[in-house]
């Protein structure tokens, strides 16, 4: 467990995306105001090569060990930060988003006052959980060089030939008798007008 | 067909069926159910003796019904395995045998009628399912009388009846009466584009084949009168305006408008009945044979697999891809991908394509040798572990090593990161890796430090309603900003503990979400969320607690109106709780929750003194 | 009422109906008035309704 947490939180703008509903500036002079917070400011696009560069810069500078990224939704972005993170040595699991655009801007768009009240709420979420953040190593795994088709139509066969052409081996699985699936019932094919089989 | 049969790499395993998977990405271990096929494949020379002797026939699935073939036989000449097979339904029968013909007339004694069926088990990197379509069955579209008219076929006995290895040798003849037909009618979009019987969907390959049909019957038979009724033309891929274009050249007519009924005529050629949206006018027109355009669907026999392999479904019931621009091969669970129209319905290009691009991700995996995976794995603390086993019994896969008396052991490799075992463990003794109770406390907290009583804490779960929330996001569905969301992998992560804390916060609403039943991405774990939902329901109201303050919704990554509408309907029942409600329930919480035990707390101040 | 339908509550509209039940089954169940699933059994039946 690393020493005590020093949190730094990164306001993207998203260009218009987020910035032209929620006041970031306002985010970030809140951010500031919460416990553990060594750093806060915004940025026009976070996940811009300039902007993983001032992350990574902000990180040095200020000793920070926990990153709150508050930007667009986990799902989007987060292999992102935390590659950004990884870059530096830090480790990319102290890394917590908050999602202020697919879940605050973009949905309340007619609302600015309300939605930057909202994007607070969230960085401040988001700060809470990072504070308790723990650096985790990713588990890797072997991987058997095999592969199962299920399916011994056109669609099957074409898989499994590309894949045992690589040298892999292909468990081929057809419920039926015989390869050929749909396809084969038909006399003649488009656009080639020629046989199916 | 030939190469698959003879690629070194390649073990066809024909009459399987897949009954169990486990593992996961990398590592997943196969067990397949492989029928038995009576005759010895390896050995069969396809000679055909055996066929003669053969007393039984029965329907040759192979041209739909059409014709018939024998108890033993070869679905059709050029297959691979290019052996026959025994169809032990047709077949007198083996136990007790009651012919055996077959096996006297096998000089190569290559028929075995003891054949049982056998397990066949291997363990595989990734998967890719191909299970394919099915043509739809226009059995339910009585307008039509398909089964009823002799004449009125569908879009794949035209094929058969068109191919030189079809029933006809591939001349084109009436059912009725054998002659050749004066007049063809093909009616477009049967069981597509509908309400009713069929389904919604555009069959996607429909107009092209009808298209090709047209030709072919120009070509071959020019004095045949061809007629097409349809809705619109959908000739959009490379080359298929032209295909079009020559069909009309070459005088096939094309009239727009589904025809609402077909009759019988006395001499079994048939009236339609169509309202031409082209002159406005409801005519009449006479055909010797109407061939139906019938959909795609995907094949019924598939639904098993998907849900062995918790695949999620497109509402259509065709497979659901990881992200429809930039995933569309890859299935929502590592290591599995899609090729062909078990995704969705698609023509011979479009699905070697696709089968290309599937080995091609299977590949990219395969090839590092070894694969990353995020660690949201659980840790025990033994120190609070009680060895009462529960977190064993609610994980979906398995991944404990527990004993009666012994204490419980998270197995790393087997864990998929659920943390349902943590929600259901009541000594805190399980601390998932990212989503610990600590961590996610400490959300619930910090999102109602400010004006509680104007928040709605949702627990949404990372692969389905996590998701809903960003769909409704990229679609810019409004919705009020009462709302905040705390994201779990699995909405059987959500402990009972982390809704009361924050009723206790003064939170007037709390919902927990996740996905559908057969959508949950760790098999089986949400079914845990509905029991202790449940169960809080009543605890919560012999507590004098409205238990419609705890709400449940499950929402698939899809359904970003559903998610939408949900957050208007919290934010409905928000205001429908007062503060005095609010004031109520953080009492009795208090009381409940943390109630004085003079007693205890005496005894243990002593034991710290004694310490 | 037979054994295998019980009645339910709807916690998001209020609505009460009947629904297909099996003791100890885990189920997705949906309010048929408004698709929510925050779907309560009764366990005590409605006044007024004798089966």
């Amino acid at each position: 467990m690393p020493d005590t947490p020093r949190i730094g939180v990164f306001i993207c703008h998203c260009g218009t995306n987020i910035a032209g509903t929620v006041d970031v500036e306002k985010v970030a002079e809140f951010a500031r105001s919460l416990d553990n917070v060594a750093f806060a400011e915004t940025s026009k696009y976070a996940c811009s090569d300039p902007g993983q560069q001032a992350i990574q810069k902000a990180v040095a500078e200020h000793r920070l060990n926990r990153i709150v990224v508050a930007a667009c939704s986990p799902r989007m972005h987060e292999p992102t930060f935390r590659a950004c993170l990884a870059q530096v040595d830090l480790n990319p699991f102290v890394l917590e988003m908050a999602n202020i655009r697919e879940g605050c801007s973009w949905v309340h768009l007619r609302e600015p006052a309300l939605a930057t009240s909202k994007a607070c709420d969230l960085v401040r979420m988001a700060a809470a959980k990072a504070r308790l953040l723990e650096p985790l190593s990713v588990r890797k795994y072997p991987v058997k060089r095999a592969a199962m088709v299920v399916g011994g139509g056109i669609a099957g066969i074409q898989a499994a030939l590309d894949i045992a052409d690589t040298g892999a081996m292909v468990y081929l699985v057809e419920r039926g008798p015989c390869l050929g699936g749909t396809m084969a019932q038909l006399n003649k094919t488009y656009p080639t007008m020629d046989c199916a089989i | 067909m030939a190469d698959v049969g003879r690629h070194p790499n390649i073990e066809l395993l024909t009459l399987s069926e897949v009954k169990e998977v486990s593992g996961h990405v990398g590592n997943f271990r196969v067990k397949v159910k492989r029928h038995a096929r009576y005759v010895d494949e390896k050995e069969c020379t396809a000679c055909g003796d055996c066929v003669e002797v053969c007393p039984q026939v029965g329907p040759d699935e192979f041209n739909f019904g059409l014709v018939h073939r024998h108890a033993i036989y070869q679905p059709f000449p050029q297959a691979i395995p290019a052996a026959f097979v025994l169809d032990m339904e047709t077949c007198l029968g083996n136990n007790p045998r009651a012919c055996g013909k077959c096996a006297e007339a096998c000089e190569k004694h290559c028929i075995n009628l003891d054949a049982v069926d056998s397990d066949v088990e291997f363990t595989v990197g990734t998967i890719v399912i191909a299970t394919g379509m099915e043509p739809f069955d226009p059995l339910g579209m009585t307008e039509y009388g398909y089964g009823r008219m002799k004449n009125v076929i569908t879009a794949m006995e035209f094929e058969r009846l068109a191919s030189s290895g079809g029933p006809t040798g591939g001349d084109i003849r009436r059912f009725s009466d054998g002659k050749t037909p004066k007049s063809i009618a093909f009616i477009q979009c049967v069981g597509s584009r509908c309400e009713g019987p069929g389904n919604s969907y555009c069959g996607n390959i429909c107009c092209m084949n009808t298209i090709k049909d047209t030709l072919l019957l120009k070509d071959h038979w020019p004095e045949i009168d061809v007629t097409v009724y349809y809705i619109d033309l959908r000739a959009f891929g490379k080359g298929f305006e032209e295909m079009l274009k020559r069909s009309r050249q070459l005088g096939v007519r094309y009239i727009r408008g589904i025809p609402g009924e077909v009759e019988e005529n006395e001499d079994q050629s048939l009236t339609l009945h169509v309202e031409n949206t082209e002159t406005g006018l409801v005519e009449q027109h006479q055909a010797d044979m109407v061939v139906l355009a019938t959909g795609v669907q995907p094949r019924a026999e598939a639904h098993d697999l998907n849900k062995l392999l918790s695949l999620q479904l497109h509402p259509e019931g065709f497979l659901l891809e990881a992200h429809p621009k930039l995933q569309p091969v890859d299935s929502p669970v590592r290591g599995i991908f899609y090729a062909g129209c078990a995704e969705g319905p698609k023509d011979i290009k479009e699905t070697v394509t696709q089968a290309s691009a599937a080995a091609g991700r299977a590949v990219r995996l395969m090839s590092q040798g070894e694969i990353a995976a995020d660690p949201y794995t659980v840790e025990v603390n033994e120190d609070k572990c009680k060895a009462c086993g529960l977190c064993l019994k609610v994980c979906p896969y398995g991944a404990f090593e527990w004993e009666k008396g012994a204490k419980a052991e998270p197995i790393e490799a087997l864990c998929a990161g659920c943390g349902t075992c943590a929600a259901e463990c009541r000594f805190e003794a399980i601390t998932p890796h990212q989503f610990s109770d600590a961590q996610i406390v400490a959300q619930v907290e910090a999102s109602l430090s400010q004006d509680p009583e104007q928040k709605a804490v949702v627990f949404a779960c990372n692969w389905c309603s996590y998701a809903a929330a960003d769909t409704a996001g990229v679609s810019r569905f409004q919705y009020p900003a009462n709302q905040v969301l705390i994201r779990t992998m699995c909405s059987g992560r959500v402990d009972e503990k982390f809704i009361l804390r924050a009723f206790e916060l003064g939170a007037p609403i709390v919902l927990v979400s996740g996905c559908h039943f057969v959508d949950c991405h760790y098999i089986d774990a949400n079914r845990q969320t509905v029991r202790r939902v449940e169960k809080l329901w009543d605890k919560l109201e012999s507590w004098g607690i409205r238990p419609a303050r705890l709400q449940l919704e499950w929402i698939s990554s899809a359904q970003g109106q559903r998610f939408q509408k949900t957050m208007e309907e919290l934010e409905r029942l928000r205001r429908e709780v007062t503060p005095r409600e609010i004031a109520h329930t953080r009492r009795i919480l208090k009381q409940k929750l943390h109630p004085p035990k003079p007693k205890k707390q005496a005894r243990r101040k002593g034991v710290a003194a004694h310490a | 009422m037979p054994e295998d339908k019980a009645h339910f509550k709807c916690l998001r509209c209020e609505a009460e109906f009947e629904l297909p039940y099996t003791p100890g089954k885990l189920e997705e169940r949906e309010c048929p008035k408004c698709e929510s699933n925050s779907v309560r059994r009764l366990k005590t039946p409605p006044t007024g309704q004798e089966d």
